[in-house]
């Protein structure tokens, strides 16, 4: 084995409509993070391929396949998509691919994302509406993210509530 | 939603039936805390705390610890139950209380039974059972005691306990006479705990416990705005573990610092991978049927929300019995049982069938009431029907109308 013979050493640009969906992919995005996908190949560019069979049917990058539809990704490239095939799979393969591809991912621990959030704000100074925009979060999420107030000022009332006895 | 539960309390959103009514006093919480810990005092030989390192029992602990001292009971003693699989935020806060003048703790690093609801095959797993040492999600606290320095149960696998029972074991007459456990069990925290809470008169916070030994809720009606007041008002240092979950999105009355395996708690299962990946990673390994829990705890392959489909033409018994029968024994005759009983409780207080989805407002119970149950397992007896609403006009209203459709064989087919 050597580079020449991995997938992405013979990556082509292709048209669109070439490719198709499979029938079978469990992976669904939410609507922000398929703007936010739109967001990061806009910003940074092509930088995954799709990967497809020889017949065209999509192993892993459907999302990617369906932003690449939106005009303003589609000038980026003249409408193509960066491609790379997989040859002589079978069916059972393919499908384990696709769920490879998806599961084989980590998910991002909170406290680390507090600290990026809050080094995104003070450090670099960006404003919380654009650290939004650009990591795809809503008010919410950085506002507790970048909340180091901590438990107590964010949960405990300001003085005790009456108690209470059984009624007998 | 949270502001909601928080600015009511419990007893006046859901009036239960009459047994359960409660009377609001004059005093705060904290005075009641107080005086309640005096009261324990005065009655016990022995007070000791069991210290979770969570929010509640900080507050039980620090209430506890400035009585002692009041009346002359320093040092203080304190248990840990180190569940093996708890953020490292937890293990820091309880080694920072163990520094503190007066306190006496005692560092749990035991095998007791506890509940795995993330698998049928193995249902129960034992923090730091010495045969799973290789798998030790944290390292060994150097302040451990182990099953060698705990003579006090037999430790090994088939004879261990669960912690309700092994608990009082620890405190033999002869040495402590009688002893006060104090605990940070509060009424908010489930329907079934305010019922505990609310039934008898003097001295419902003590209650329970075993041989020379009762439990002590001295914050039993603390509110989780109680609960965050008292580190807010008096600068306590408290377990960052909750920070995280916060910053997750955790809702402050979900937030639980011990392990998720049971069945409610396998709800925020989740949470672990993003609040304390590191012990999640280790988890996984550790607890059969974690990662697939995590994925999945909270769709209906674990009863959440839903359950698995009921099949043509297949009676609601005979689907309840296939949901139990997935089950291997001994858990599958604790759970027909629990059935049992709750079909048994049902008509013996009303000649009403039980239906398919609405539940009946006397007993709470309705078919798919008993399906869930039977998916997901009761085998702590914990889950309770959704009782008391018999003055419900809403719930009448739901059971009437359903019946009309499925009759007097309720939704036996």
């Amino acid at each position: 084995m050597s580079v020449q013979d991995q997938p992405l050493w013979a990556v082509g640009w292709e048209k669109r409509g070439v490719l198709k969906a499979n029938n079978y992919n469990p992976n669904l995005v939410a609507p922000p993070e398929l703007e936010l996908l739109k967001l990061s190949i806009l910003e940074s560019g092509w930088t995954q391929p799709i990967v497809a069979l020889e017949d065209g049917e999509i192993v892993d990058g459907f999302h990617r396949w369906t932003v690449a539809e939106d005009p303003e990704v589609a000038a980026l490239t003249g409408g193509l998509v960066p491609v790379v095939r997989l040859r002589g799979v079978t069916r059972e393969h393919q499908i384990a691919a696709t769920i490879r591809h998806n599961r084989a991912r980590g998910v991002h621990a909170v406290l680390k994302m507090a600290d990026i959030v809050s080094m995104l704000i003070d450090e670099h100074g960006v404003a919380p509406e654009r650290v939004e925009a650009m990591l795809g979060m809503d008010f919410e999420e950085v506002d507790r993210l970048s909340d180091a107030s901590g438990m107590p000022a964010r949960a405990g009332a300001g003085e005790f509530g009456k108690g209470w006895t059984p009624d007998v | 939603m949270t502001e909601a539960t928080e600015v009511n309390p419990f007893y006046r959103t859901i009036k239960p039936t009459g047994n359960y009514d409660v009377r609001e006093t004059e005093e705060d919480v904290l005075t009641l805390a107080r005086a309640r810990a005096r009261e324990a005092f005065r009655q016990f030989d022995t007070i000791a705390v069991m210290f979770s390192g969570g929010k509640d029992s900080t507050c039980v602990l620090h209430v506890a610890l400035e009585t002692a001292e009041e009346v002359g009971r320093l040092p203080l003693k304190v248990c840990f139950y180190d569940e093996e699989a708890i953020p490292y935020q937890t293990e820091e806060y309880v080694r920072e209380v163990a520094g503190w003048p007066g306190v006496d703790l005692e560092w749990w690093c035991l095998p007791v039974k506890h509940r795995n609801a993330c698998s049928r095959r193995s249902p129960w797993w034992y923090p730091w059972a010495p045969e799973a040492e290789p798998l030790w999600v944290r390292p060994l606290p150097p302040e451990a005691i182990t099953p060698e320095d705990a003579p006090w149960c037999d430790w090994s696998p088939g004879a261990r306990l669960d912690t309700v029972t092994a608990t009082p074991l620890r405190f033999d007459p002869e040495t402590f006479g009688s002893v006060g456990l104090m605990m940070g069990i509060r009424a908010q925290e489930s329907l079934r705990r305010r019922r505990v809470l609310s039934r008898t008169s003097a001295e419902n916070y003590v209650q329970g416990g075993f041989r020379n030994v009762r439990n002590v809720y001295p914050i039993y009606d603390w509110r989780t705005t109680d609960v965050w007041a008292a580190p807010r008002k008096f600068g306590w240092s408290y377990n960052r573990a909750y920070d995280a979950m916060d910053k997750a999105g955790m809702a402050p009355h979900s937030q639980r610092c011990s392990p998720a395996f049971g069945e409610e708690p396998l709800e925020r299962f989740w949470t672990y991978q993003c609040c304390f990946p590191e012990i999640w990673g280790k988890m996984t390994a550790r607890v059969p049927g974690a990662a697939a829990a995590g994925r999945y705890a909270r769709t209906e392959l674990w009863g959440y929300g839903g359950l698995p489909p009921k099949r043509e033409g297949e009676t609601w018994m005979e689907f309840v019995r296939r949901m139990v029968e997935k089950w291997d024994e001994p858990e599958r005759s604790v759970i027909a049982a629990r059935i049992k009983q709750m079909i048994g409780q049902h008509y013996r207080k009303t000649s009403d069938p039980i239906l398919s989805t609405a539940m009946h407002p006397f007993t709470g119970v309705s078919w798919t009431y008993l399906a869930r149950l039977a998916f997901r397992g009761d085998l702590k007896g914990r889950k309770t029907p959704n009782m008391g609403h018999g003055h419900d006009d809403r719930a009448w209203k739901k059971y009437r109308e359903l019946l009309a459709v499925e009759g007097r064989r309720g939704g036996q087919t």
